[in-house]
């Protein structure tokens, strides 16, 4: 099914170049190259505090890199003069961890809320987008709802049927299986799939949940203290031979990520006087 | 809806109430409502001194406000403060032209205003009228110098 | 030795920092003026929630204050037998001072401080930032219109404070202690200046306006996102809205006054 698009436009929807990221005097990204094609779930794995959700606001444009380029669909993100970049992140979704849904307005308002922005589209016409997009998201029966009153995952799905309101051309989303209970991560992994493959939407994931994420993934970039160190199908990862990824995708306790936090030996720190 | 036409009926009853608080402070409150919308006409009074006699304050006939001083400048070439009074125009030609300007305290402390006790003559002040006779105010130092040196004999009023 | 000067240093320049932040909030929060405008129900609702839901305290505030300035009033000047001057007095302090400074310090406990929890809140659970992902800017869609919405206010409700400590001094004056109403009035029409008065004290409300609802949405706006960094950003608020405030009105009072 991803084969007419790739006749259709061969080059990568994403395209990050040696981007360089720098939090206080530690190195988050330090040369990272990363294409992300058209029309596929790419996801990008890595443990945690390799800042996998600073990669998401870096490709918003919401953060700014020390060095690197990132372009989206052939512009570079930093570039843009701000219209510019408000006129492209129109065609970009982002599913937050917490959902970000806005507290005060209803479901349904939620869900309308984009459109209410960006288009000048009629009541009637919102209301039937908006049931639309939540029934996609299998919540229509929900938009009365305030988002207080919605479970971790019903909120996710609500803020997926936001990031879809627009019909974006890409959704990043960010770690969507974090803390989320069989069901509704069950849920969540079809959703994602569905959409991708129903809309031909280009999907980043974000995520350290192994098993989810390569189930739903087409391609997989496995980074670490700032670098690639794997990318490939799922199948070519869970075969691959380097060791740091199979300490990774089996969640193997010690290897090249050490159990300790490097300390002095501990016969030494024992014997030590009290000071 | 229900929701929003709450709160557009509460802010514009938040609206209304601070515009009546507005309009009552300068109405009820202030002097803006004792300021006389009606014509007035001018009429100059030379003081030798005007004490804390301040712009505005009101000109009053047998305890009657009729106008308010309108402006006070010093005139350098006879070294007397010239006063300007805003007097309103229903008592044009009805004030004697040789009445007497003093300037009073409102009570012991009070704020300073003219005074006008008319006088006998047929001729009446027109707009631009001087009155010639004139009483300064009263300066306290000068009281109490006069009275320690044993001069005074006008005395406190 | 040291180590404190690099303290003291550190905390110099974050002040700083923070203060040059503030500032260039500010464009922004003008700039939002725009889509106001072409937006005005956002407006709306924040004058709700700013202006509406202070309406009670100042209305109390008020009414109490007035009161008091009425009876001790009362006490002290009929010493030198000066009770006409009562409403001069309770009018005065309240057009020229009570109103606008404690208007703005309630409003800064109620509304200000209100304003910066909603708005650290919005941060920590990514609301404002969901909202830029949405290509909407949040400080134009979320803070431009409580910015507003407080300038508005605050003068609206330091004229509704005065105006009801007005009558409260007046119920107390000519109502319980018997003053004479007529005196009670006019001393105070004629002591009491327009442009003088009761101008100087709208701009006063306008400007403690300014501030207080400037301070509240920059310390919400920047604050750590944590419940601790919203819970300190409020403390904040109220802390530094109360000390412009003060400040503020000393120089605006040697101003105007002086």
């Amino acid at each position: 099914m991803t084969q007419q698009e790739n006749n259709a436009d061969e080059s990568p929807l994403v395209r990050i170049r040696g981007l360089r990221f720098r939090r206080g005097s530690r190195w988050i990204f330090d040369g990272l190259d990363i294409d992300i094609p058209r029309g596929r779930v790419t996801a990008i794995m890595g443990p945690s505090g390799t800042g996998k959700t600073t990669l998401l606001k870096l490709i918003g444009g919401q953060l700014r890199p020390d060095a690197g380029s990132i372009e989206v669909d052939g512009q570079n993100v930093h570039a843009l003069s701000t219209p510019e970049l408000y006129r492209l992140r129109m065609r970009m979704g982002m599913l937050f961890q917490s959902g970000a849904l806005l507290t005060d307005m209803s479901v349904y308002d939620n869900v309308a809320f984009p459109l209410r922005e960006h288009t000048r589209l009629t009541e009637s016409m919102i209301r039937k987008l908006v049931l639309l997009k939540l029934e996609a998201v299998g919540l229509r029966g929900a938009r009365g709802l305030m988002p207080s009153e919605l479970s971790g995952g019903m909120a996710r799905r609500v803020a997926l049927a936001r990031a879809i309101a627009l019909d974006p051309m890409m959704i990043m989303y960010d770690e969507p299986f974090t803390g989320q209970d069989p069901i509704s991560m069950g849920v969540l992994v079809q959703l994602i799939r569905r959409l991708n493959d129903a809309s031909r939407i280009t999907s980043v994931l974000v995520s350290h949940d192994v098993a989810e994420t390569l189930a739903i993934s087409d391609l997989v970039y496995v980074i670490s203290d700032g670098r690639v160190v794997e990318s490939g199908t799922p199948e070519h990862l869970q075969h691959s031979g380097g060791e740091w990824t199979r300490q990774f995708i089996q969640g193997l306790p010690d290897g090249p990520v050490p159990f300790h936090f490097p300390a002095p030996g501990l016969r030494e720190d024992l014997l030590e006087a009290a000071p | 809806m229900n929701k929003n036409r709450q709160i557009e009926i509460w802010v514009g009853l938040f609206m209304a109430l601070g515009f009546v608080a507005l309009f009552f402070l300068a109405m009820q409150v202030s002097n803006l409502g004792t300021a006389y919308k009606g014509k007035t006409f001018t009429v100059t009074a030379r003081f030798d001194n005007i004490g804390g006699l301040k712009v505005r304050a009101p000109v009053k006939i047998a305890g009657v406000e009729v106008g308010r001083v309108a402006g006070i400048h010093y005139d350098p070439d006879d070294f007397r403060a010239v006063v300007d009074m805003a007097i309103q125009a229903q008592y044009l030609n009805r004030i004697p032209e040789d009445s007497f300007a003093k300037i009073l305290t409102a009570g012991l402390l009070g704020e300073q205003y003219i005074g006008l006790d008319p006088g006998g003559s047929e001729d009446m002040l027109a707009d631009g009228g001087e009155i010639s006779v004139t009483q300064s105010a009263l300066v306290l130092e000068e009281v109490v110098g006069q009275f320690i040196f044993g001069k005074g004999q006008e005395g406190a009023k | 030795m040291t180590h404190l000067l690099a303290q003291l240093g550190a905390w110099g320049l974050n002040g700083m920092a923070r203060l040059g932040r503030a500032h260039l909030l500010l464009l922004p929060l003008l700039r939002g003026l725009l889509s106001i405008l072409r937006r005005p129900r956002l407006l709306l609702d924040q004058l709700y929630s700013v202006g509406v839901l202070t309406i009670l305290i100042i209305t109390v505030a008020g009414l109490f204050v007035g009161m008091v300035l009425g009876l001790q009033g009362y006490y002290i000047l009929s010493r030198f037998g000066g009770e006409t001057a009562l409403g001069l007095m309770v009018a005065a302090s309240l057009v020229r001072e009570l109103g606008p400074v404690l208007t703005a310090l309630l409003f800064a406990g109620r509304a200000g401080s209100a304003l910066t929890a909603e708005i650290g809140l919005m941060k920590a659970t990514e609301q404002l930032s969901g909202l830029e992902m949405m290509a909407v800017n949040p400080q134009h869609r979320v803070l431009a219109p409580r910015f507003f919405a407080g300038i508005i206010s605050v003068p609206l409700l330091a004229a509704l404070f005065s105006m009801l400590g007005v009558a409260g001094g007046w119920m107390v004056g000519g109502g319980l202690l018997g003053v004479d109403q007529g005196a009670f009035w006019n001393g105070m029409q004629e002591g009491i200046d327009f442009s003088d008065d009761v101008i100087n004290g709208v701009i006063k409300s306008v400007v403690f306006g300014f501030v207080c609802t400037w301070i509240a949405i920059f310390q919400g706006y920047d604050c750590v996102p944590t419940s601790e960094g919203v819970s300190r950003a409020t403390t904040r608020t109220v802390v530094h809205s109360s000390l412009a405030v003060l400040g503020l009105d000393f120089v605006l009072t040697a101003m105007m006054f002086g």
